[in-house]
């Protein structure tokens, strides 16, 4: 009985009685959900388009924060490395596309896949060599975010809210609007569902593969890019930041692959869930849930909802 | 039907090999402007290749294509599409997750050039623009009978209305030749009977030069105003359907020659 109260009641009595604890949990969850979803969104972005799972995604969102770190400390103004690691990401996706995309049109999904894995590899190499790998801060200040946090006092105790998670938050919701738009109401958009859904239909329609590649890469490169930025803010700028890459893995099972909106909306879950769950039902289980709830609930779609809440479901037709 | 003496495209000794394997081998014949040409043949004479040459997909080793009275030069298919030729296909190649209506609209993506800018901000001429294109889209729409699964994603039609969709795809690029592969294909009588109106009712109201493969030749009689005729890659007969029928030569090819 003891044990059922305490997963049952108890918690949700501690909800109720420390309103203050359970807006600060609800913020910070929903804070790192956001960030989640926009790892999240540089897989579907690429999934969708090409249809290859690309490896390489969190290790672009290490690149766009160790280059633009990196360009800041020789010298060059924030909003200039901004624009250089801009510059940057569009030189990769084109040369993604000439060196790696184009060669192998029509191959297996897997190949294609294995290729990002290469790809991977020769990132790290060269960030490594042209950067170095020596973890620095993220320059949050000189890019103008503001600094501090707001305190808004409630109930007895009060909820903190970092600046900088604010800034997060907006310029994601910003940004995820704007891509939504993008791709539902324009031409480069529309083309872009089109290849996503049939190769050669697409180009006899006059839709190039090759520009629609290049914009699609340049785009997750730009999602790298803000991810870096926040979750370089959070913690530092090193090459562990691509372990939270894996995090997306859960997010986009939970979301479906080919969904933005389940990207996003995957994100808030494991983010929200993650964060409820560690404070409320952690102690139960020893600390550390944060380390494994995402798959766990990943475990769960896939057993009861393969295709994740947004994901187009496979029929075959036999 | 508007004059048929005008050359609009033609095929100049094409040789297409895979390998060791010969598809076409110097085959060589013309479309005239406004025309119903047919391209038929036994499984494997390579016809769909023929397609696929002219539309760019395949660039055969040798040999030329005219199109407008030029010579064209080595291109890509999207190119060669912004060139004026669309096509269908043999197994349907459609937007499955798009709705009949959206499926149609890809087919004005070359005619859209207004900014992406103004478009994410449905800013006047933008908007305007998509209005116009739309315009067309449900003209074409309406003509092919479509109306009633405008709103449809086109993964859940049945077979019949796929076809017809890929069909209004294609006649939303205004294209100067429509290419048609096997556009009956696994269809029963009455959908046979249906496409067959709607090619020669494209054919007349637009004035659209169409070249189609197509394996029944009950249905290839009827439509078409020439025929070449393939085998093993190589061009058999070329002429009209009567000529055509009455050739030797095709007739082995079909019913096959005792040896």
């Amino acid at each position: 009985m003891e044990i059922l109260y305490a997963i049952l009641i108890a918690p949700f009595v501690e909800m109720g009685s420390y309103p203050d604890l359970f807006i600060q949990a609800l913020w910070d969850g929903f804070v790192a959900g956001t960030l989640y979803g926009l790892i999240a969104l540089g897989f579907v972005l690429i999934f969708k388009a090409s249809g290859v799972f690309n490896f390489s995604q969190p290790i672009l969102v290490v690149l766009a924060a160790l280059s633009l770190v990196s360009f800041y400390k020789m010298g060059i103004p924030a909003w200039i490395s901004v624009i250089l690691v801009l510059i940057l990401f569009y030189v990769l996706a084109w040369l993604v596309e000439r060196l790696i995309l184009r060669q192998l049109v029509n191959q297996d999904g897997n190949i294609l896949f294995m290729s990002t894995i290469g790809l991977t590899f020769i990132i790290i190499g060269a960030a490594q060599w042209i950067f170095g790998g020596v973890p620095s801060a993220m320059i949050v200040n000189e890019l103008g975010f503001p600094n501090g946090s707001l305190e808004w006092p409630m109930f007895d105790g009060g909820v903190y809210f970092e600046m900088i998670d604010i800034s997060a938050a907006v310029i994601a919701v910003i940004m995820i609007v704007i891509l939504a738009v993008f791709f539902s109401k324009t031409k480069i958009g529309r083309g872009l569902r089109a290849v996503a859904d049939d190769h050669q239909a697409a180009l006899s329609v006059g839709i190039s593969l090759n520009q629609i590649w290049v914009i699609v890469w340049f785009v997750a490169g730009i999602v790298a890019l803000v991810t870096g930025i926040f979750w370089g803010a959070r913690s530092d700028v090193s090459f562990a930041l691509q372990i939270i890459g894996f995090k997306a893995l859960p997010v986009l099972i939970i979301g479906g692959f080919t969904s933005i909106q389940g990207a996003i909306i995957g994100g808030l879950i494991i983010g929200l869930g993650e964060k409820i769950f560690e404070i409320y039902w952690g102690p139960l289980l020893g600390s550390g849930v944060e380390g494994w709830f995402a798959y766990v609930i990943a475990l769960v779609f896939l057993l009861y909802r393969p295709q994740g809440l947004f994901g187009d479901k496979l029929i075959e037709r036999v | 039907m508007s004059e048929k003496n005008s050359v609009i495209m033609e095929v100049k000794n094409i040789n297409l090999r895979f390998g060791g394997v010969i598809a076409i081998q110097n085959v060589s014949f013309n479309i005239f402007e406004g025309e119903i040409r047919a391209i038929i043949g036994p499984n494997g004479a390579g016809k769909s290749s023929m397609l696929n040459v002219i539309n760019g997909f395949y660039h055969p080793q040798e040999g030329e294509v005219w199109f407008n009275g030029e010579k064209r030069p080595s291109m890509e298919p999207y190119q060669i599409a912004k060139t004026g030729i669309a096509r269908t296909f043999q197994n349907i190649a459609l937007f499955k997750g798009m709705t009949t209506i959206e499926n149609v609209m890809t087919g004005r993506q070359l005619k859209m050039n207004k900014n992406f800018f103004w478009q994410m901000l449905r800013y006047g001429p933008a908007i305007d623009e998509e209005v116009q294109h739309r315009r067309r889209c449900e003209e074409i729409i309406d003509f092919l009978e479509i109306n009633h699964i405008r709103k449809t994603p086109v993964g859940s039609l049945p077979y019949g209305l796929q076809k017809r969709v890929e069909l209004a795809r294609a006649l939303a690029m205004d294209p100067k030749i429509l290419l048609l592969d096997e556009p009956m294909a696994g269809m029963n009588v009455e959908e046979k009977q249906d496409m067959s109106r709607f090619i020669i009712d494209v054919n007349e109201e637009f004035g659209t030069t169409i070249a189609l493969i197509e394996h029944d030749m009950a249905v290839v009689m009827d439509l078409a105003d020439r025929v070449v005729v393939l085998d093993y890659g190589k061009l058999l007969a070329d002429g009209t359907p009567a000529e055509v029928q009455s050739n030797q030569a095709v007739i082995d090819a079909y019913l096959g020659v005792p040896h």
